[in-house]
């Protein structure tokens, strides 16, 4: 066997063993939604002595259908990974699959999405919340890839992680204390970025890049396609809004 | 002969809309150069060029407008991947894979620029060839459509997802119909089409509507591509090109019959469900081998091979458009967005469709390849400038361009929710080699596929021989096991001893 074939069989055996942990999950959701689907009407109703529908009427019908296959299949997913001694392996590194480096990176990306996606887009102005997840995936992922994201996670997760404790109920969303720690924080990222990153071109580019797009997508949005865009209150956004129907509308509508 | 006639008139007028309209070309350019970029830029997608342009422009604009643009961004993308794949040898998209088997030789010989130029005619030969037959079966199928009722209708949509389960998995076919259920399962949840009983909301009011499209669409494709791309690349070292990308007219007539079958192949794969370019490039490729008198010379810079790939992933696009028209099934991941955007725009795909929007699409495509065709022999400099961007650059600008996409479709912050969700989900699965298109096509044909199965019972008080005793959902049923049965151990121990015998 050479090593393009023993390779080829190792990443057939991890697959395996995957298979057999996707197999069970897949098992426990498929029960579980059958069970859920349990709760629907089955159809076979009766009133006052007269039965109304019948069991094919039921809500339940195709669901009943799509889980039960997706137990079936699961079920055959879990044969083929135990024959392939999938089960054997499935507790072992190799099955798990475990890459530390992958796992941090993966964490890293999951955390940033996470709170740029709950925290801040909906209480964070969206220029300053979206330039700093800009910044901080570049920071991160291009000029310091391999060398760790913890100060871009960190700074993302407290922007976010800020916003989300402070201002949790949607009343108190448009209020900007949470957008002042998000500048502040861009702030000392972009300059943290500048000194460490490197005299890359793309890093020199960020802040453009990073207030830029946000920029021109919100304003496009807002006033060009007239959309609803998260977070109009946002400390840079509300002035550009004012501005734009108090200022600049008149202009043309005059 | 009278009937060709009508098309190529109804044709005529639709073009002549298109083309005195200045708005069609402030969408067509921008949205061709963008789906160039997208697919010139290793780690984005046609896919994602159409998803997140749905998002963008599904109903912000009217659909006429919307629909230049996605087609435009599609066409340029599937065409844009072949730049990297030629110099870079880094398939821009899964469409261009096959292209780099020789596009890149062809480059190293120094031949970097003709092969350009010949992809760049190839492509647009193809999405031609591609839209001609889209013009003449659309119709052809739309008149035989007209007799599908709710028990075809059902098996249908069964068919799509399970044969795109079939043809996209990497690993064992199960995997993709376990996918194709989850799709079905996600389309099941908020109200059920007949009685409007709540399924699945867990008390989330947002549910009760169901499982948004665009969400999905930017969750499954966009989202696990930003992941999986956010990883330091050396991107290998491109060569440079030497002289004037032009269309090498005598290869193009030497190869013609090649061209021609390369975009009946590609065109007929695209009519697959859920079958996407790449397939169809790669069949393309492999027929040509094994046909062509130069097949020993492919894989070396076979000026052939590169025909073959190129010219068959253009005209899957024609393809694929066919069953989304005709049957409201995607035929590929990039028509699954199209087709998000006909629903959130309130068109529904298939045998009642308006044949006005047929027509406009068909000169959209005509339009689209003609711009593609002008921008990759004029600007092709500036796109080859812009694969020197890094992934790590442009996907967190992908991020923020899918978050106000997603948001503003309708669903606001749920919908991101959502999406993140779906992503996470994709993510795992695409670790785990579950393809996602037929999770894709199984949400956006759940609805359907739940509404007609039912009503097929419905009509017949519950009797499930109402799936065989139509001609045509006999045909249907009868296709749909032998799919299944065609992937079981026996069935592919038979097959493989009776090529045996043959052979």
């Amino acid at each position: 066997m050479d090593r393009f074939e023993k390779e080829e069989a190792l990443a057939l055996a991890q697959l395996r063993a995957r298979d057999f942990w996707s197999a069970l999950v897949l098992i426990a959701v498929a029960l579980f939604f059958l069970w859920k689907t349990s709760g629907l009407s089955l159809g076979v109703h009766s009133g006052a002595g007269v039965s109304s529908a019948g069991w094919y009427t039921s809500a339940a019908v195709v669901p009943f259908g799509i889980f039960g296959a997706l137990l079936a299949l699961a079920l055959v997913l879990l044969t083929i990974s135990i024959r392939a001694g999938g089960a054997a392996q499935a507790m072992s590194a190799l099955g798990l699959g475990w890459n530390p480096q992958e796992a941090r990176r993966i964490g890293a990306i999951g955390l940033i999405l996470l709170s740029y996606i709950v925290g801040l887009v909906p209480r964070v102005d969206f220029i300053l919340g979206s330039a700093l997840l800009i910044t901080a995936l570049i920071c991160g992922f291009h000029s310091r890839a391999g060398r760790g994201a913890l100060v871009p996670v960190l700074a993302l997760v407290l922007a976010g992680g800020f916003a989300l404790l402070t201002y949790p109920n949607q009343t108190e969303w448009a209020r900007s204390g949470d957008d002042w720690v998000t500048l502040l924080l861009l702030i000392a990222l972009t300059f943290w970025h500048q000194r460490t990153g490197g005299r890359d071109r793309a890093v020199r580019l960020t802040p453009v890049l990073a207030l830029g797009l946000p920029l021109l997508l919100i304003c496009a949005m807002a006033f060009g396609f007239r959309q609803n865009v998260p977070n109009r209150g946002g400390l840079i956004f509300s002035k550009i809004e004012y501005t734009y129907y108090v200022h600049l509308r008149p202009l043309w509508r005059s | 002969m009278e009937f060709l006639f009508g098309q190529m008139l109804g044709f005529a007028s639709a073009f002549a809309d298109l083309v005195v309209d200045p708005w069609t070309y402030v969408y067509l350019i921008s949205s061709v150069f963008l789906g160039i970029v997208f697919g010139a830029l290793p780690g984005l997608t046609a896919t994602l060029a159409v998803t997140i342009l749905t998002g963008f422009f599904g109903n912000k604009i009217p659909l006429d407008y919307a629909l230049i643009a996605l087609l435009g961004a599609y066409v340029g993308a599937i065409y844009g991947g072949s730049y990297p794949s030629i110099l870079l040898n880094i398939p821009g998209t899964a469409a261009s894979a096959a292209t780099a088997m020789d596009g890149h030789p062809l480059a190293k010989q120094g031949r970097g620029a003709e092969a350009l130029g010949l992809t760049t005619t190839a492509s647009f030969i193809g999405t031609l060839v591609g839209t001609v037959a889209l013009l003449i079966f659309v119709w052809v199928l739309l008149l035989i459509s007209k007799n599908i009722a709710s028990p075809e209708k059902a098996l249908l949509a069964l068919f799509g997802i399970l044969l795109s389960g079939t043809l996209m998995s990497e690993d064992l076919a199960i995997k993709g119909w376990i996918a194709g259920l989850v799709g079905l399962a996600l389309a099941m949840v908020g109200m059920d089409p007949i009685l409007s009983e709540a399924r699945y909301t867990f008390g989330w009011s947002y549910l009760l509507s169901g499982i948004a499209v665009v969400p999905v669409l930017m969750g499954a494709f966009a989202v696990p591509q930003i992941i999986d791309g956010l990883r330091h690349m050396e991107v290998g070292k491109m060569i440079e090109l030497t002289g004037r990308i032009l269309p090498n007219f005598a290869s193009i007539r030497r190869y013609l019959p090649t061209i021609g079958r390369s975009g009946v192949i590609g065109t007929g794969v695209g009519a697959l469900p859920g079958v996407g370019e790449d397939v169809a490039g790669w069949v393309s490729y492999g027929v040509g081998k094994a046909v062509s008198a130069e097949g020993d010379k492919f894989g070396k810079g076979s000026l052939e091979g590169l025909l073959c790939s190129e010219t068959a992933n253009n005209a899957c696009i024609g393809g694929a458009l066919i069953p989304l028209l005709v049957l409201g099934i995607p035929g590929s991941p990039p028509a699954a967005a199209l087709m998000g955007a006909f629903k959130i725009n309130n068109v529904i795909p298939g045998p009642t469709i308006d044949p006005a929007i047929i027509l406009r699409v068909v000169a959209i495509m005509v339009l689209a390849s003609f711009t593609m065709f002008v921008m990759g022999l004029f600007t092709a400099r500036v796109f080859i400038k812009i694969l020197r961007v890094p992934q790590t650059v442009f996907l967190p600008l992908i991020m923020v361009l899918t978050t106000i996409g997603s948001f503003s479709v309708g669903g606001g912050l749920n919908d991101l929710y959502l999406m993140l969700g779906v992503g996470a989900v994709a993510y795992l699965m695409n670790l785990l080699k579950y393809p996602i298109a037929p999770l894709v096509i199984g949400v956006i044909l759940g609805g359907m596929f739940d509404e007609t199965f039912r009503r097929t019972l419905l009509l017949s008080d519950g009797d499930l021989l109402a799936f065989v005793s139509r001609p045509g959902a006999a045909i249907l049923v009868t296709l749909n096991v032998a799919l299944i049965l065609g992937q079981m151990p026996i069935a592919k121990r038979a097959l493989t001893r009776m090529k045996g015998r043959t052979v």
